[in-house]
């Protein structure tokens, strides 16, 4: 019995461990395709069958870095570095304004049961679910008579259609998972509402706004519709920028993998500087009692 | 541009100055070659503003709306000779071709002010014109006053300044009578076909000479080539699958996208002429066409081109011409040759693509604009970006036959040859209509379909024909 | 459930203090967050206007209201049923995939290890690659010349595999695209829950020796449903407005087989110019999210009381 048992675990742990290594497969080769990708020229890329084996080459980052390209006709200006930096700029603001609205509501919709409460809280889920394209030319028609077309300002605002209800249902959850002993007993302690929120109602749900915030700004980080129908060129995120390497001459495979690589690394770091939160910080209920 | 250098140049161009001459001041001013030619060409355009006033609006900013491509980057190459000629200053916004026009129609449709000029389509004026959004360019070509005297608009191809022109009215012959003129042509693209040398030579085949040659060719590269397909075509649903070789060899074939009933638009995708060439293209594509055929835009037929992953393509001259160059590994092995793609016809019928310069109606700049326009579409700046830049091919007959640029596009072996064949029929045959990109969207749709095999092309022609009619009519167009 | 264990009946009893201020203050929270939204409604209300009128911007003489005509078209037009059933089979597939997997990798990560921290990170990669500029390279993959996965998919024998070109696998391969995105954002959703349920069910259920398939069953997944619909809910509005994979793969072809229903709005609005066709279009998009997301929701809150009705 005992030896039957011991042979199907050894069994089931070499399944798993099969399974994972599908997995991590399946989702990390176009990565790394892609990372090898950046690291050829086109004319390496475009090979029939494709190969494994060519000379590393730096000179699509270095393209993308120095903002200059060389080709047969000249030297052209790349405005990638610009595209990363709106990028950084739009995702990160968004997201802090977002926060910065999304988790009181958040709070309040876990810790109060008010009349039309669930309709404010739908009608904020309900944001998510307005097609982008339908209200783009209302929108781009009213920022011209606001003053918000082509602004930092109108974009953000724009971004939180995105981010607020993502943050918005996330933090919800958590909160509502968290007991509200802890902070009954702090107000019994004579504390006013404000500091049990700040002081303990956030700190406790900490990680899961931190994993709502990041999962928030990827999507703000992927998104490049809005950007390219209500700002101009020198405010376009990466993702724009990307596409500039399709031109009439042709499409620069290497530098696309190079911007593809560049555009990853920031949102990495901060999951790797997140992981901790990341997994634990999504886990509702892990403050639990 | 400093003052001395300034005069040099001047008197270079008055005369005054032998071409060594200046070279070797040049020289001693520490002006280099390349800084030189945009120099020259600053003061040639001032010479040209002996007769018109150039700077009238002398500290006006313009601000432009761009397609990344090369016309764009020639242009960008020459601005320092416009800003010195008229003394305004240009900003620019450069879009992706991918997003391009999306950008071009919120912008527009917003009635945003942001821009005074940008590039666009022929077709695209079809939808921008009649909503509204552009200046009838006639406005100035047509008064002396307004209009450089040297500015030659009768030099630009007259196919080219006739397409660019509708009088708005579906059905209306383009450049007809009343016909407005939304756009200047900047340059444009012929359908032809680009084929590689090299495999063409392993294989011992010719350049076919119309579309039964075509399908035999290709299916013998695609069958001994060891590797390569025989001919590259787009595929893609969009209405740019119908525009370049497919509509070329349609109306070569006596094909026509719509007929004239009653001053009422009638689809005429199912005529025996049309049927007859749509089941051979069909069956070219089937047998020797890529793979990938349906997901193909112009990107994949020129990167196979450009790879060695294809034989030939039917498609923008312009297209082989920048897989020639670069990084492309079958540089220097392309060939070019005009097609006429029915045994009977005399010559060929090649559609054509014209990217042209548009001034926005909700510019606040409009004259500025309009100078900005003359200069970039005039002779000199033409010159410049097709000797030293890719502006191919050029709209003027005066940059064709400039030695310097024939000596350039020489290089390319049998392209100055298409050229000379194929323009004087070069033109859009499309029947200009708002509906047009919904239209052909639909056209490519149903060939992708008769492509897989999921319809017989006779039926689908058929099918096609009801449905753009029953179209036309909820439109009030039929 | 009693009522004193309820979240929100115990969390009233926290701001009991002042019994004005503690009624106005969710108001007070959760209003910015609305108001920044409802200036959103402004131009959803025209766009809804717009859906009412016979309006291509390329035809501006033809403009007039037409009511609910556009709507009735669509109901007789078979190519929007067929917008209706393609969007429906690309989201129930992506949708249903994407949760089978994510929830087999979140039960393999589940046990807190550092190799299993970096794998669930890892695997979040392919989120962080914006799906319009993923899909170029998805297409480069996937070409018979150059592409890796064609080349792969030979050595097995599919050497004519046409991918997106061929109508009968486009749906597959977009399908395919789509689970590599965002199968990482249900995973990680579900790890987090996993690693958040109490212990202790689990070792009673050890102890007493119940079968693995009844405590996954009748355990884990009870447990676990809150994160599934949560998770399902965000991806089911995201996929049913899916645009980005599949135009950049496929622009909705061959012939009109990915006509999803942003795709289609797309190029109404963008390439036809057709505003008013295009908002009908997106309405009813809305209207469907709409319906389906309040189901969610409602299952949500009721799954949420239940939870907590177990204090």
């Amino acid at each position: 019995m005992a030896r039957i048992d011991g042979t199907s675990a050894f069994l089931a742990r070499g399944l798993r461990t099969l399974a994972l290594a599908v997995i991590v497969l399946f989702f990390l080769f176009p990565i790394l395709w892609i990372v090898l990708m950046s690291f050829q020229t086109n004319e390496q890329i475009l090979r029939i069958p494709p190969s494994l084996l060519f000379d590393p080459t730096i000179v699509n980052y270095r393209a993308l870095i120095s903002g200059k390209l060389v080709t047969a006709a000249g030297q052209l200006d790349l405005p990638f570095m610009r595209n990363l930096g709106n990028s950084v700029l739009l995702s990160s603001v968004s997201v802090l304004l977002s926060l910065v609205l999304g988790v009181p509501a958040a709070y309040a919709f876990a810790r109060f049961r008010f009349r039309l409460g669930e309709n404010i809280a739908f009608t904020l889920l309900s944001f998510r679910f307005a097609p982008p394209l339908l209200v783009l030319l209302p929108l781009s028609l009213y920022f011209q008579d606001l003053g918000l077309a082509n602004t930092y300002t109108g974009l953000v605002w724009v971004y939180q259609l995105i981010c607020l209800p993502l943050i918005l249902w996330i933090v919800r959850g958590y909160f509502e998972d968290a007991s509200p002993d802890i902070e009954y007993a702090y107000r019994v302690d004579g504390h006013s509402w404000w500091r049990a929120f700040t002081r303990i109602a956030i700190p406790l749900a900490g990680p899961g706004i931190a994993a709502a915030g990041l999962l928030a700004f990827i999507f703000a980080w992927n998104n490049f519709v809005f950007a390219l129908i209500l700002a101009s060129a020198d405010k376009q995120p990466v993702t724009v920028g990307a596409l500039a390497f399709v031109t009439a001459s042709g499409i620069q495979y290497g530098q696309i993998a190079a911007a593809i690589v560049l555009s990853i690394l920031p949102t990495l770091a901060l999951a790797l500087y997140a992981q901790r939160w990341l997994v634990e910080g999504l886990s509702l209920g892990a403050v639990k009692g | 541009m400093d003052e001395k250098a300034r005069d040099l140049f001047d008197a270079f161009v008055a005369g005054n100055v032998g071409r060594r001459e200046l070279i070797r001041r040049a020289a001693a001013l520490g002006i280099g070659a390349a800084a030189a030619g945009t120099f020259l060409n600053a003061a040639q355009s001032r010479a040209l503003a002996a007769d018109y006033n150039w700077k009238a609006h002398q500290g006006t900013a313009l601000k432009l709306l761009l397609n990344k491509h090369p016309y764009a980057d020639a242009m960008i190459a020459d601005i320092e000779s416009f800003k010195s000629l008229t003394g305004m200053s240009v900003t620019w916004d450069i879009f992706p071709e991918d997003v391009y026009f999306d950008k071009v129609t919120a912008a527009l449709s917003s009635h945003s002010t942001e821009y005074d000029a940008f590039m666009t389509g022929a077709y695209q004026t079809w939808q921008y014109g009649p909503a509204g959004w552009l200046v009838d360019l006639n406005e100035y070509l047509r008064n002396g006053a307004r209009t450089a005297p040297n500015y030659d608009w009768e030099g630009v191809l007259e196919g080219l300044r006739a397409s660019t022109a509708w009088s708005g009215k579906p059905g209306d012959a383009l450049g007809g009578a009343g016909a407005k003129q939304w756009c200047v042509p900047w340059g444009f693209e012929l359908n032809n076909i680009s084929y590689n040398q090299t495999i063409f030579d392993k294989v011992g085949v010719k350049v076919p000479k119309n579309l039964p040659e075509m399908l035999e060719i290709a299916a013998k590269i695609t069958r001994d080539a060891g590797g390569p397909y025989g001919i590259g075509v787009r595929g893609s649903r969009s209405w740019a699958t119908i525009h370049p070789g497919f509509l070329s060899g349609y109306t070569n074939y006596g094909g026509h996208d719509f007929v004239m009933q009653g001053g009422k638009l009638k689809a005429a995708m199912n005529s025996p002429q049309s049927k007859a060439f749509t089941k051979l293209w069909v069956e070219m594509i089937q047998q020797s066409g890529p793979k990938n055929w349906a997901t193909y835009t112009w990107y994949q037929v020129g990167t196979d081109l450009g790879a060695g992953a294809s034989g030939m393509i039917y498609d923008a001259d312009i297209l082989g011409y920048f897989m020639d160059g670069g990084d492309n590994k079958e540089r220097g092995h392309l060939a070019y040759a005009a097609f006429a793609a029915n045994p009977e016809a005399t010559a060929p019928t090649a559609n054509v693509w014209i990217w042209s310069l548009a001034m926005s109606n909700f510019s606040r700049k409009k004259d500025a604009a309009w100078d900005f326009i003359q200069w970039a579409t005039g002779t000199d700046h033409l010159l410049y970006g097709a000797r030293k830049q890719d502006m191919v091919n050029p709209v003027r007959t005066k940059v064709w036959e400039d030695p310097e640029f024939k000596e350039k596009i020489g290089k390319y072996p049998g392209y100055l040859d298409e050229y000379t064949e194929t323009a004087p029929k070069a033109k859009i045959y499309f029947t200009p209509q708002p509906l047009f990109f919904n239209l052909t969207t639909d056209w490519a749709a149903a060939l992708q379909q008769m492509v897989a095999k999921q319809i017989p092309v006779d039926e689908g022609l058929d099918k096609l024909a009801e449905s753009i009619n029953r179209q036309l009519k909820s439109a009030g167009l039929g | 459930m009693s009522d004193i264990a309820h979240p929100a009946t115990s969390a009233a009893r926290v701001h009991a203090a002042g019994p004005r201020a503690a009624r106005l203050l969710p108001y007070l929270l959760s209003l910015p967050a609305l108001l920044v939204c409802i200036g959103i409604l402004v131009p959803f209300g025209t766009a809804a206007w717009y859906s009412l009128q016979r309006y291509n911007l390329a035809m501006p003489f033809m403009r007039g209201f037409v009511g609910f005509d556009t709507y009735l078209d669509f109901l007789g037009d078979p190519d929007f049923w067929n917008t209706v059933e393609v969007s429906a089979i690309y989201t129930a597939a992506t949708v249903i995939l994407e949760l089978l997997l994510g929830l087999a990798i979140a039960l393999l990560l589940r046990e807190r290890s550092p190799l299993n921290n970096a794998i669930s990170v890892a695997l979040l990669l392919p989120l962080m690659t914006a799906p319009a500029i993923a899909a170029l390279m998805w297409k480069l993959m996937t070409n018979p010349g150059f592409g890796v996965l064609s080349w792969l998919v030979s050595r097995f024998g599919l050497a004519d595999f046409k991918w997106a070109s061929d109508p009968h696998t486009a749906m597959l391969t977009v399908v395919l695209v789509d689970i590599w995105v965002y199968t990482p954002f249900i995973m990680i959703l579900l790890l987090a829950g996993l690693r958040s349920l109490p212990t202790q069910p689990f070792e009673a259920a050890r102890l007493d020796g119940v079968p693995a398939r009844f405590v996954f069953f009748r355990i884990t997944l009870p447990m676990l449903m809150p994160y599934i619909v949560t998770a399902t809910l965000f991806r089911l509005l995201d996929s049913i407005q899916q645009f980005d994979i599949v135009y950049a793969m496929t622009q909705g072809g061959p012939g009109d087989s990915l006509m999803v229903f942003q795709v289609r709005a797309y190029l109404e609005f963008f390439q036809y110019t057709n505003v008013g066709r295009s908002a009908a279009l997106m309405m009813i998009l809305w209207a469907l999210t709409y319906a389906l997301s309040n189901v969610f929701v409602k299952q949500w809150l009721r799954l949420r009381e239940r939870t907590h009705g177990a204090y």
